[in-house]
Formats: C-alpha cells, sequence, structure tokens
C-alpha cells in the first residue's frame, strides 16, 4: 500500500470501518512506515479530544414538553394550523376532494369486481362441497364430460383427466358464475376437492392471480381465450402446478 | 383508538432521541434558538410521516429529518457564521481545581475544538458531529446525510484535516 491510498483510509482505520483485510494492511504499513504513524496519531488524539471535550449539547427540558404539547394538538385537529386561511385554499380544497373521491370511488369499484368475484367462486365451491350438487356428470372420463357440456353452454370448455399427475378428474357440472353459465370441472387430490370454473374471456393473457379467503385458496388465470379459476382447501402451490398442467 | 396508539408509539421510539436531534440542529444551525424550533419542527415532520417508519433505528430515522430540515434552513437563510481568524478567549473558571495548568489547557482546548468545528462548512461539520458526537456509523450516516459510503469517508477525511489544522493555528494564537 502506498502512503497516499493509507492516509486516505486512516480515518476509517480509526474508525473501526474497515473489512479484516483491509485493517491487516493497514496495520502492516503502519509498523513499517516511518511517517504515517506520525498522522495516525495525530488524527487519533484529534478524536480523543473531541471526545473528552464534552462537546455533546443536550436539549434543553422545556423543549421536549414542548413537543408533547405540539404532538398532542396536531393529533387532535389533524390539518396542520399554522398557515393563514385563504379563499383560494377552499377551491382548491373541492376541487381535490372531488378528484379523490372520483379516484376513491374508482378503485373502489375495481377492487371490490375483483373480490366479489372471488367471494363468488368460494361460494360456488363451498356449495357444491356441503350440497349433494358437486357433479352433474360423474365421469373420470374426459372424452365423456367434455361432449356433455355441449349444448350446456355456448362454448366447450378444454376438458383434461390428470390422473397419472396426482389430478383425477371427478366429473363436471353447470354453474352460475360471474353472470353467466361457466362450466365447472371437479378434481380431487388426495382428500381434497378442486373446481376449475372455466369460461370465455376476450383477454389474452393475464398473470396468475392467487387470492385466500376464508381458508379456501383461489388461483385464476388465462389461457387460449378461457378464464380459470381454481378452488380448494388445497394450498396454493399444488393448485399452481395444476394450473400449468391444464394450460400445456 | 389507533391515535392514541400511535402517539404512544411514536413518544416510545423517537422521542428518546430528542437530546441526539437537538446536538445535531445545534451545531448545524450555530444557535439555541433556531434548534429548537427546528426540533419542534422535526419533530412534528416526523410525527406526520411516522406511518413510513418500517422500524429498526428510529435515531437515525429522526436524525434524517432532522438533518434535512436543517439543511434546507439553511439554504433558505444563507446564514453562515462570518470566518474570524482567531476564537474568543475562553472563559475561566472560578473554580480551578487541582492542577490549574492543566484545568486550564483542557478549557482552552475545548473552546477551540468547538470554534473549529463551528466553522466547517456545514457539509463538514454534519459528517463530524455524526461520527464523533453521536457515534453513528458510516453506514447510518450515508443513510441519514443521504451520502454515498465513500463520500462519508471521503468527507471526514477532509473534515478531520481541517479541523487539525484549525486547531493547532488557535492553540498557537492563544499562546502567543
Amino acid at each position: 500500500m502506498t502512503c497516499d491510498s493509507v492516509r486516505e483510509m486512516l480515518g476509517a482505520y480509526l474508525d473501526g470501518e474497515l473489512d479484516a483485510n483491509a485493517q491487516f494492511q493497514m496495520r502492516t504499513h503502519l509498523a513499517e512506515c516511518p511517517d504515517c504513524p506520525v498522522v495516525y496519531r495525530r488524527l487519533s488524539s484529534l478524536k480523543d479530544r473531541i471526545r473528552e471535550g464534552d462537546l455533546h449539547y443536550s436539549a434543553p427540558p422545556e423543549l421536549a414538553s414542548r413537543i408533547r404539547t405540539s404532538l398532542r394538538k396536531a393529533r387532535n385537529t389533524e390539518p396542520a394550523a399554522g398557515t393563514a386561511f385563504q379563499p383560494w385554499m377552499a377551491i382548491a380544497a373541492s376541487v381535490l376532494v372531488a378528484v379523490l373521491l372520483g379516484l376513491g370511488v374508482y378503485l373502489l369499484r375495481r377492487g371490490t369486481n375483483s373480490e366479489l368475484l372471488v367471494q363468488e367462486i368460494v361460494s360456488s365451491h363451498v356449495r357444491a362441497m356441503i350440497g349433494t350438487h358437486l357433479v352433474d356428470m360423474p365421469s373420470s372420463d374426459q372424452h365423456t364430460v367434455k361432449p356433455w357440456f355441449d349444448g350446456k353452454l355456448d362454448y366447450s370448455p378444454p376438458v383434461k383427466d390428470l390422473k397419472d399427475q396426482g389430478f383425477a378428474l371427478v366429473g363436471g357440472r353447470v354453474e352460475y358464475l360471474n353472470n353467466r353459465r361457466v362450466a365447472a370441472l371437479v378434481y380431487r387430490r388426495r382428500k381434497h376437492v378442486i373446481n376449475v370454473f372455466v369460461w370465455p374471456t376476450t383477454r389474452s393473457t393475464q398473470p396468475t392471480k392467487v387470492d385466500t379467503l376464508n381458508g379456501y385458496n383461489v388461483v385464476r388465470w388465462v389461457a387460449a381465450g378461457m378464464a380459470y379459476s381454481a378452488v380448494s382447501d388445497l394450498n396454493t402451490k399444488e393448485l399452481r402446478e395444476l394450473a400449468e398442467l391444464l394450460i400445456t | 383508538m389507533t391515535d392514541t396508539r400511535e402517539l404512544t408509539d411514536f413518544e416510545a421510539v423517537i422521542l428518546p432521541h430528542l437530546d441526539a436531534a437537538f446536538n445535531l440542529a445545534r451545531w448545524l444551525l450555530g444557535n439555541e434558538e433556531d434548534a429548537q424550533d427546528i426540533v419542534h419542527d422535526s419533530f412534528l415532520r416526523a410525527h406526520r410521516y411516522f406511518a413510513s417508519f418500517e422500524g429498526g433505528d428510529g435515531r437515525a430515522w429522526l436524525l434524517g429529518i432532522v438533518r434535512n430540515t436543517c439543511m434546507t434552513s439553511l439554504r433558505s437563510k444563507r446564514r453562515f457564521e462570518p470566518f474570524s481568524e482567531l476564537p474568543e478567549q475562553p472563559q475561566r473558571s472560578e473554580d480551578v481545581s487541582a492542577d490549574p495548568e492543566r484545568s486550564l489547557l483542557l478549557q482552552e482546548n475545548i473552546a477551540s475544538l468547538r470554534y473549529c468545528i463551528e466553522s466547517l462548512p456545514p457539509e463538514y461539520r454534519e459528517v463530524v458531529v455524526m461520527r464523533e458526537l453521536e457515534e453513528l456509523s458510516y453506514k447510518e450516516i450515508a443513510g441519514v446525510a443521504g451520502l454515498a459510503l465513500g463520500t462519508v469517508m471521503s468527507r471526514l477525511n477532509r473534515a478531520r484535516k481541517r479541523l487539525e489544522d484549525c486547531v493547532s493555528k488557535a492553540l498557537k494564537g492563544t499562546a502567543a
């Protein structure tokens, strides 16, 4: 190490801010160099003098109580006082309120649309589980289930048996969801029942969404012009696996 | 009420760092009155932004707000102390303890140190105060002042160099 680079780092060395390797190099250099240790001792003495000098200012006791009082006042009269009220503020404020209100309503509606759908999906699943109406067409044969939907729906949902991958097809039924008749495919994984709702969509693609409601997991995705929603008490990891299998 | 709980949290997590906040403001602004006002405002500001505090070191978070409020105030006032060549004569204390020579020397030392730190430009002064008086790590200083780690290191180096020069000049001045 050159003296120049050592001097650059002397402060950091003194402050204990160097890594072990740099520290070692500094120590080695300081042990050998005739000049750098002088600079180091000067720096170190300055640091000691500042510390011993007791240069710390303490806050006057009344400042703490002043701050406490102001904090309580600020809490009680939320919008910060201090600026004199101007007429233009009223106009600005009402414009702001209108904009925020609009935005709020927009976000709220946007939010609830998706939330409502998840709620609907979960209650369809629960209804099917507690009733006797899990499947209209009990069959593990995709070639039986798929034609069964013809005439009951105005579209033909893809039906796949995935028994070899651990998702056994139980059957199909028709549900009313999202303001339309949709295909419900029922799969079983170990003891878990999975409802997969399928309906056509104009969206070409959409990132997979995962929601949890009342202990049920809902995984939604879009593939080949169809919107899928898989719902079950099965974990989301395996639900996503099913999604992958249905897409490919 | 969540408001009350939030205020209690704030007072428990942030208010204990009042001394650190005041020390930094006092050093940056150079006088008691401004420091009190700025610290007061900083606490109100901190309270408003408390929701954005993600836990961790409350002191560094608060100092960041104090520091920015101070710098804004300095910039708007452009109130830099006029540079005078020599420090004021240190006050001679009535109570001269066991070793009067040493006690006097110490006081002169402290007075010149204080003067020399005050004479540093605020950008240098803040790193010295945060490092030597608040004992913040370089990383914390970088966070508070919004600087790169390397900049903290080089500013501290330069600040210390200036301090050394200033102190030795000042001491020679009073000795002469």
